[in-house]
């Protein structure tokens, strides 16, 4: 294409730096942004006014950043959980339902162990909390390792399958806590039971105890990446499946093993909101929410190209900005949903953005003829 | 029993027509995992015009070219700009999710319109989807497009050799195929179900490109599969009207995606591929630039 007196050209990359990628990821996340502006202004709020809104209650505001936090560490481990396949190839769009497995084995075990409402359990409330996250690692692994089964040993579309989990566990949540399922609450109110008190888990530095423990998660997962050669069986399967075979990294197990690993990660995000952040401590009604939120785990891991430390700013940002996004809607009178919205703009500007991780535009001028 | 026929008979018009869509796209090399995403965008659009100015037309009209300028995205990303047509697929279904939900919000409950008649309960639709069905079929195996479409799946770059504009015939196809999942949205909101609820179509569209794959590509195995579904899933609204008393409805609500899950894996099969042979075609999800 010609501009003026230059040459527009495009060129395939052969690779991309950290920094080219870290500009990338801003300039897409900045234009995402500009074109939900565009939203507020049809909403008849000022852009800048609008974020204003939402940061200083995201991030400045007492009873905000909590919230924002928490939820950052919700997103951060649904993006991990999306990292790991990722890595490999693969595509896990199932934290919704990994993480809804995870939920529902851990509360099936502090309803074993009678830590329900306000009965007293009966085993030390350290070990019916241990318990608890191993089950919900384990609920996570379960429906994980359905797609990554099926991929390895049978080629199915992990995709479809996944999605198709996300909806079944979402079924089978809604039988445990409204029609006559064993976990339902008290009065009927079509939530799941509230968790006893005596085993609400311990706070550390004012936050719940699973923040330290999923950036700890986030940062061995980028140590595996970097140093370990189960990282680089993965990295290899990730880039070219039959070239890894030839390499002896089977096959069949990598798709397995990645899918339980990334379902341990969402499990442990379904751990963290419904049975560790404050106020929460059962499956609550509006459980589809967080089906819906673990979404942004797809926009990380995008944007941090699948390295699980760039993904912690990230997911604090979307974080801030889905918490602080729901609050000011009342406040400024946006649209119902307005999160909702900015999930979908971002990612459609990410998935357009993901060209330039490609190609380079080349400006060259043009020799005047003579 | 009859009521219970015509109820299933209607699901599987909806299924039929997005899947179609998802074949006619795919048959040219396209892959649209987005399919959900552009149903939800016909389904909220259709909703909304068809509320707002009374005319059930307007509103299928609508819907048909809001599917097919969100396919068109999907085509710009994956046709021109050669991007990986899955990530692009899941961008799609998410800005049909995200999107819809916030610009459907205020319409939230019933279209209140008078229902679109019906033949003894079967939805008009449904003979469109028959009719639509033996047209794809026709234009597949009988027509010059239908061959030009094929081998822009098959083999894009003999396919350019031979005089054909593969970009063209791909874009051609991506368009129609949204323009079908928009209709199909469409019918969902205005005639099978019309209420608006946030992200109510559920796992249809993933349902409905499940049946792709099942059909071998082949749009009477596809029906068959579409009246198997929509049968499964009236099943599981109303379990009571075939099965009274077995089971949760919540659990009966599984069994449609199960069954799908099942579906794949048998199709994925070595049995399955060398008995029914691979129909696949050779180009699907990659993409082509002219050299």
């Amino acid at each position: 294409m010609k501009l003026g007196s230059y040459e527009v050209k495009l060129e395939k990359k052969v690779r991309v730096t950290g920094w080219e990628a870290t500009t990338i990821s801003l300039l897409a996340i900045l234009t995402g942004l500009a074109l939900m502006g565009l939203i507020f202004l049809q909403d008849g709020v000022h852009p800048l006014t609008g974020y204003r809104a939402i940061f200083s209650y995201a991030f400045a505001n007492q009873f905000g950043l909590p919230l924002t936090i928490n939820r950052s560490i919700f997103i951060l481990l649904c993006t991990c959980a999306f990292i790991v396949p990722m890595r490999a190839g693969l595509w896990n769009i199932g934290m919704a339902g990994q993480l809804y497995g995870g939920a529902l084995v851990a509360f099936a075990v502090a309803l074993a162990l009678g830590a329900k409402g306000s009965q007293n359990p009966t085993l030390p409330p350290g070990i019916i909390i241990a318990l608890m996250m191993l089950g919900a690692l384990l609920g996570g692994a379960v429906i994980g390792a359905i797609p990554g089964f099926l991929k390895g040993w049978f080629n199915t579309n992990e995709i479809v399958v996944s999605m198709m989990l996300n909806s079944i566990v979402f079924w089978l949540i809604a039988y445990m806590i409204k029609e006559g399922g064993p976990f339902m609450g008290g009065g009927g109110e079509g939530e799941g039971f509230k968790l006893s008190e005596s085993i609400y888990p311990p706070m550390a530095l004012g936050g719940t105890f699973t923040i330290p423990i999923a950036l700890g998660l986030a940062a061995l997962l980028y140590f595996m990446f970097a140093k370990t050669t189960l990282g680089y069986q993965i990295k290899a399967f990730g880039l070219s499946p039959s070239a890894a075979k030839y390499a002896g990294i089977s096959p069949h197990k990598v798709p397995l093993l990645v899918f339980i690993l990334g379902g341990m990660f969402a499990g442990l995000a379904g751990f963290h909101y419904f049975a560790a952040v404050p106020g929460v401590y059962k499956i609550p009604l509006n459980y589809g929410d967080f089906g819906d939120l673990s979404f942004y785990g797809i926009i990380c891991g995008l944007i941090s190209q699948g390295n699980p430390l760039a993904a912690i700013p990230i997911a604090l940002l979307f974080g801030g900005l889905t918490n602080g996004g729901r609050f000011v809607q009342g406040q400024l009178q946006l649209g119902y949903g307005i999160d909702y919205a900015l999930l979908g703009v971002l990612m459609i500007t990410l998935v357009a953005f993901q060209f330039f991780y490609r190609n380079t535009i080349v400006w060259k001028k043009m020799e005047r003829e003579p | 029993m009859w009521e219970f026929a015509a109820r299933s008979l209607n699901a599987s018009t909806i299924f039929t027509i997005a899947a179609l869509g998802e074949l006619i796209g795919q048959r040219s090399g396209i892959l649209n995992v987005g399919i959900e995403g552009v149903m939800l965008f016909g389904a909220t659009v259709g909703f909304i015009v068809a509320k707002t100015s009374g005319s059930y037309l307007l509103g299928f009209l609508a819907a048909i070219v809001i599917g097919g300028l969100i396919a068109a995205l999907h085509g710009f990303l994956s046709i021109t700009l050669g991007g990986d047509q899955v990530v692009n697929g899941m961008g799609i279904w998410i800005l049909g999710f995200g999107l819809t939900a916030y610009i459907g919000y205020p319409y939230t409950g019933p279209l209140g319109m008078e229902r679109i008649p019906d033949l003894a309960g079967l939805s008009p639709f449904f003979f469109l989807a028959i009719g639509l069905v033996v047209l794809t079929w026709w234009v597949f195996s009988k027509t010059t497009l239908g061959l030009r479409i094929r081998s822009a799946g098959e083999s894009p770059s003999v396919t350019e050799v031979s005089g054909v504009n593969v970009t063209r015939t791909r874009y051609l196809s991506v368009v129609v195929s949204g323009m079908l999942m928009g209709l199909a949205g469409a019918i969902y909101s205005l005639d099978y179900n019309p209420v608006w609820s946030i992200n109510f179509l559920l796992g249809w569209g993933f349902i409905a490109l499940a049946l792709v794959f099942f059909s071998m590509w082949n749009p009477f195995i596809l029906f068959g599969g579409s009246i198997l579904f929509g049968t499964l899933w009236q099943l599981s609204l109303n379990p009571q009207l075939i099965l009274p008393g077995v089971l949760s409805r919540y659990i009966w609500r599984t069994v449609p995606f199960i069954i799908t899950i099942a579906v794949l894996v048998l199709m994925s099969t070595k049995w399955f591929s060398s008995r029914w042979g691979a129909a696949k075609p050779e180009a699907l999800g990659l993409p082509y630039k002219k050299e």
